[in-house]
């Protein structure tokens, strides 16, 4: 075998004796297990947006009804926009932050197990967990705050739109920025030497070499990093209801939170499932943005050396 | 081949093997336990968990198990706001309990409409013993469309004002007598750094309370009860956006506790504020008096705690005795139920629920019970107040049910939702309005 | 500096481990950005979970009355006995199988999925199949709970942890195999062909060749789907009924309710519920981290 491969050129293209059908059936458990659990139901709620159902009583086929309740209501654009609010400010967030503590964790020889076992365990939390400690530490009235007499740390923080969010966005960053940052750390830990070597020869700071090697070099960890974040916080639920419960007023409902509110609450099964299928489209329009930014992964990265 | 660790082989028969006790574990622990067809009419129920009920309600059900081991009852309690979601969730798909307890009004109604609890009118009139053990006023919540569908149990629960005699002493000022003065006192207690109302503004039906109170003291009983009957543009009578006006007026006066719009009544974070001392006043339900002894040390016990009707509303139309709760709590039996469990509810409500044990015990938790004639067991330190909530119900000329029970769950998630939105300030008395005209009728 | 292929696979410079060092200094000194936040971070990290646990020692008097941040005066140990006897320790197996009753078959299922679509370059089948699942990315579990439930309640398997298992393999399964799928591509295609070529069937490559070498992926998926069931809130919310088959986030949450402001005996759940995952990522770590930082950057 050849001390290094050529480029895996050929990658993802057609292999010259045609695709193999012998591996197809590997495939079957996976496909059955999430047509099941996956696309059936997503029919299903196709269709029950459609109907009009109270959730207790049975269910009355009704044409564009519960459509045209659930795109009339004020607070489904409300809710898109607070998801993308969410989603975009904890991308902003969390990735620097990430990447920067990556790089560090990637240099950092000495206390790197200690240091492993603690960033890692806001992971190890449950959503639950988290939101109840620091609900109780930022608690205005019997928290921190009154604690140890700091007054800024007094402030209404889940009852004024702005701070909630900000504490929201808090708490994902403190429970995933550990998660990213370790990926990031691998990475980094991959970039070979020589390209710095071969920078330093050629007169790069530090700065230069960090935007001009590392970061072209751990692209695709960007995008997978970040296709988990987006995927992630597209689905936010548990957080949101345990800390904040979509508050104060509608502050923090997010798309998610909406549907559930207006199914299991407001008993309007119809147009929580249209609002359902908003939510299945509006991931699948960025499934495909990501795909597009990561589709193109076949190169090696090695290409050149 | 790389060996750090596990090698494919002890992979795969960890995997298998862990795979296959997790089912095996996941398997032997399930079916569904509840009412689907038992042997003997075991029936199951569903409750609220927490002080000051379950330990009563868990009682009811132990006592009617010994004297019928062959129908047993079991029971499983949640949380209030997860209960309201749980039950839809449950009887949506037919899974639900055998009995449904709940607050009767409109989400009684929406159970009816979906054929999901029997019809109890003839129940009763063939157990007429059962019927006068109960006080008539409680059998409002309990009928639709002219038919009864739940018996009502456990407490008669008017909402009411408590205060904490301590900081009321410690600041120099009096219990108020009339709204005005209520008011009044807002800025003596901000003052000294002390909240003047304890408020849950996460869970709103908090915060209806003081729509409620206001509204009724404001204008009488009318608007309300022309919203419930559905009539269009209930909401526009100018009392209400003066009443709203008001409300929003407390919240910009900084009435209500700092970060109330994230304190959940369901942890009863509320009134662990009034029993420690960081607040002056807090409206809530009757119930909360049972919870502040169970939580509150010895608070209840040295007297810290006062209360009273909310008071009037110097030009106000309301009657001033008029108040607003639940009549009761309401238990309907399920129509899906399978005959023989559903024969075991009725024996539950027609022995245990009606017993001098219920009786006493729901005296003991600090409630009024709506079986009658429980005055003489008014007695021991909770005694007072026992009193004055009998007297409270009893003479309240209405007694109005609490609105988000009242109307159907589509139109009382509205009315939440804008309840919460007004306390944020971030809608205004007439776009409020507006939006809950647009649910009438729903 | 010779470049070998080791026997992961992957090129590796022979010097590496003296270069290291050096490299190590450099990337310090340009990244003080770096450490200050790194540092600021532990922070960050370590005052919740200071507050946590001495916060579990206190009984719920005291901690209404003095500084939170104080470490107790008299630990006690009662409110661990409290969360004892509220069952915690049936919630925290329940949450134990259901998290690897579901991770595990998912992660196979998915890592075998993956290795046909690569393999099957071509098939029209198997890139159907793919772009199911790539569109499976984008279903949110939320949105498809009520015919889930209506699911579960047809197969009989309400109330029981099974009802969580089942979809949450399901929901696994997309990014699992995105993931995967995009490891496995970079393995040159020339060892699979030489396997072949000796004879060996698909399924010996994918348990001889790839799964060695997909290895920090697989870890990588493990955890993470690990995790995210592990959290799962809202198909144990909807799914079970009875406190049997509740996992530790509902319990939690049931908890609060009925332990109310007693913060002590939540942060003492917190800390019982979350000590035994410490305690096993601590020891595991080291097999995990070399997983994780072995070859991911693909």
């Amino acid at each position: 075998m050849t001390a290094l491969a050529p480029p895996a050129a050929t990658g993802g293209r057609i292999h010259p004796r045609g695709g193999r059908s012998g591996v197809t059936w590997m495939a079957l458990p996976a496909l059955l297990m999430f047509l099941a659990f996956g696309l059936v139901p997503l029919v299903g709620v196709l269709l029950l947006s459609f109907t009009t159902w109270d959730g207790i009583g049975q269910i009355h086929p009704s044409g564009l009804t519960s459509w045209r309740n659930a795109l009339a209501d004020p607070e489904l654009p409300h809710s898109l926009f607070v998801t993308f609010e969410i989603m975009i400010i904890s991308w902003l967030v969390q990735t620097p932050i990430s990447i920067l503590i990556g790089v560090f964790l990637a240099a950092f020889k000495r206390y790197r197990g200690f240091l492993a076992v603690l960033y890692f365990i806001p992971l190890l939390l449950s959503s639950a967990a988290i939101s109840l400690t620091f609900k109780a530490l930022i608690d205005p009235n019997f928290g921190i705050g009154e604690g140890l007499g700091i007054s800024w740390l007094k402030q209404n923080w889940l009852g004024q739109p702005r701070l909630a969010m900000g504490v929201l966005i808090f708490i994902v960053s403190w429970q995933y920025i550990p998660f990213h940052a370790l990926i990031y750390q691998g990475a980094v830990r991959q970039i070979p030497t020589q390209l710095y070597e071969a920078s330093k020869i050629d007169g790069a700071t530090g700065l230069r070499q960090f935007f001009s090697i590392t970061l072209p070099q751990i692209k695709y960890t960007i995008i997978t990093s970040s296709t988990l974040m987006v995927v992630g916080s597209l689905t936010f639920f548990d957080l949101i209801y345990v800390l904040t419960n979509g508050g104060p007023g509608d502050a923090t409902r997010a798309l998610a939170l909406e549907m559930y509110k207006k199914g299991f609450m407001a008993n309007l099964m119809g147009p929580a499932s249209a609002i359902a299928i908003i939510l299945v489209l509006v991931g699948l329009l960025l499934a495909q943005v990501l795909r597009r930014l990561g589709g193109r992964g076949d190169e090696s990265q090695l290409e050149g050396m | 081949m790389n060996d750090s660790g596990l090698s494919r082989r002890n992979f795969l028969g960890l995997a298998a093997g862990v795979a296959g006790a997790a089912t095996l574990a996941a398997c032997g622990s399930s079916g569904p336990s509840s009412s689907s067809g038992s042997s003997g009419g075991a029936a199951s129920y569903w409750s609220l968990s927490g002080p000051p009920g379950q330990p009563y309600r868990q009682a009811a059900i132990d006592r009617f198990n010994a004297a019928n081991p062959n129908s047993k009852i079991t029971g499983t309690f949640y949380q209030n706001d997860d209960y309201k979601q749980k039950i839809k969730t449950a009887l949506g798909a037919g899974q639900g309990p055998t009995m449904i307890w709940g607050w009767g009004g409109g989400g009684l109604k929406s159970y009816v409409d979906g054929g999901q609890v029997l019809d109890l009118t003839d129940w009763f009139s063939q157990n007429s013993a059962v019927k006068s053990k109960l006080l008539p006023s409680t059998f409002g919540a309990a009928t639709v469309n002219g038919k009864i569908y739940a018996m009502p149990i456990e407490t008669v629960q008017p909402i009411v004002l408590f205060y904490n005699k301590k900081v009321f002493d410690q600041v120099g000022v009096k219990p108020p007598q009339t709204y005005e003065d209520m008011i009044a006192l807002i800025p003596k207690f901000n003052a000294k750094g002390i909240a003047p109302f304890s408020l849950a503004g996460a869970s709103r039906w908090t915060n209806m309370m003081w729509l409620e109170f206001m509204l009724d003291r404001n204008a009488g009983s009318d608007v309300f009860n022309n919203v419930f009957a559905g009539k269009p543009g209930s909401w526009s009578d100018p009392a209400v956006l003066d009443m709203l006006t008001k409300v929003q007026d407390l919240v910009k006066n900084k009435a209500f506790v700092n970060g109330f719009e994230s304190v959940v009544a369901d942890q009863n974070a509320d009134q662990a504020l009034l029993y420690t001392g960081k607040a002056a006043m807090m409206l809530h339900g009757s119930w909360s008096y049972g919870i502040q002894v169970a939580n509150g040390g010895d608070f209840v016990k040295s007297g810290g705690l006062g209360w009273m009707n909310f008071p009037p509303i110097s030009s106000g139309k309301g009657d001033p005795s008029n108040t607003v709760g639940n009549p009761g709590q309401y238990l309907s039996i399920s129509s899906k139920a399978p005959a023989a469990a559903q024969e075991t509810a009725k024996k539950f409500f027609s022995t245990v629920l009606v017993d001098d044990t219920e009786k006493s015990g729901w005296v003991k938790s600090g409630g009024v019970p709506v079986l009658a004639n429980s005055d003489s067991l008014y007695t021991g330190d909770d005694a007072q107040y026992l009193k004055d909530m009998s007297s409270i119900a009893s003479k309240a000329k209405v007694f109005a049910q609490s609105w988000d029970q009242a109307l159907s769950p589509t139109a009382a998630e509205t009315l939440l939702d804008n309840i919460a939105k007004l306390f944020q300030l971030q809608v205004s008395p007439q776009q409020w309005v507006d939006n809950l005209n647009g649910v009438i009728g729903k | 500096m010779t470049t070998t292929i080791n026997a992961t696979g992957t090129p590796t410079r022979q010097t590496q481990q003296r270069e290291r060092p050096s490299r190590g200094k450099k990337l310090l000194k340009m990244n003080w950005i770096g450490g200050s936040l790194g540092w600021i971070w532990l922070v960050i990290v370590i005052v919740p979970l200071y507050w946590i646990v001495i916060t579990s020692f206190k009984t719920q008097a005291n901690y209404f009355l003095t500084n939170s941040f104080e470490p107790p005066s008299h630990p006690t140990l009662d409110n661990y006995q409290t969360v004892l006897d509220n069952d915690i320790i049936r919630y925290f197996l329940n949450s134990v199988v259901v998290t690897l009753g579901a991770t595990v078959p998912a992660v196979v299922i998915s890592f075998m999925a993956a290795f046909a679509i690569v393999r099957g370059v071509g098939n029209r089948w198997l890139r159907w199949i793919n772009n199911m699942f790539l569109t499976g990315l984008a279903i949110p579990l939320q949105a498809v709970i009520i015919p889930i439930y209506l699911i579960i309640i047809r197969l009989k398997l309400y109330d029981s942890l099974l009802a969580i298992i089942l979809p949450s393999i399901a929901f696994a399964i997309p990014l699992s195999v995105l993931v995967l799928r995009n490891f496995i591509r970079d393995v040159p295609r020339e060892l699979f062909e030489s396997m072949h070529m000796d004879g060996a069937t698909e399924w010996g490559i994918l348990w001889r060749l790839a799964f060695p070498l997909t290895r920090p992926a697989l870890v990588t998926v493990t955890i993470y789907n690990g995790l995210a069931i592990w959290n799962g809130f809202l198909l144990p919310l909807v799914l079970t009924q009875s406190p049997e088959q509740r996992t530790i986030p509902l319990a939690l949450v049931n908890l609060t309710g009925q332990f109310g402001v007693n913060f002590p005996a939540i942060a003492a759940s917190v800390t019982l519920t979350t000590l035994p995952i410490v305690v096993l990522y601590a020891l595991g770590r080291r097999q995990l981290l070399s997983g994780l930082t072995a070859g991911f950057g693909k």
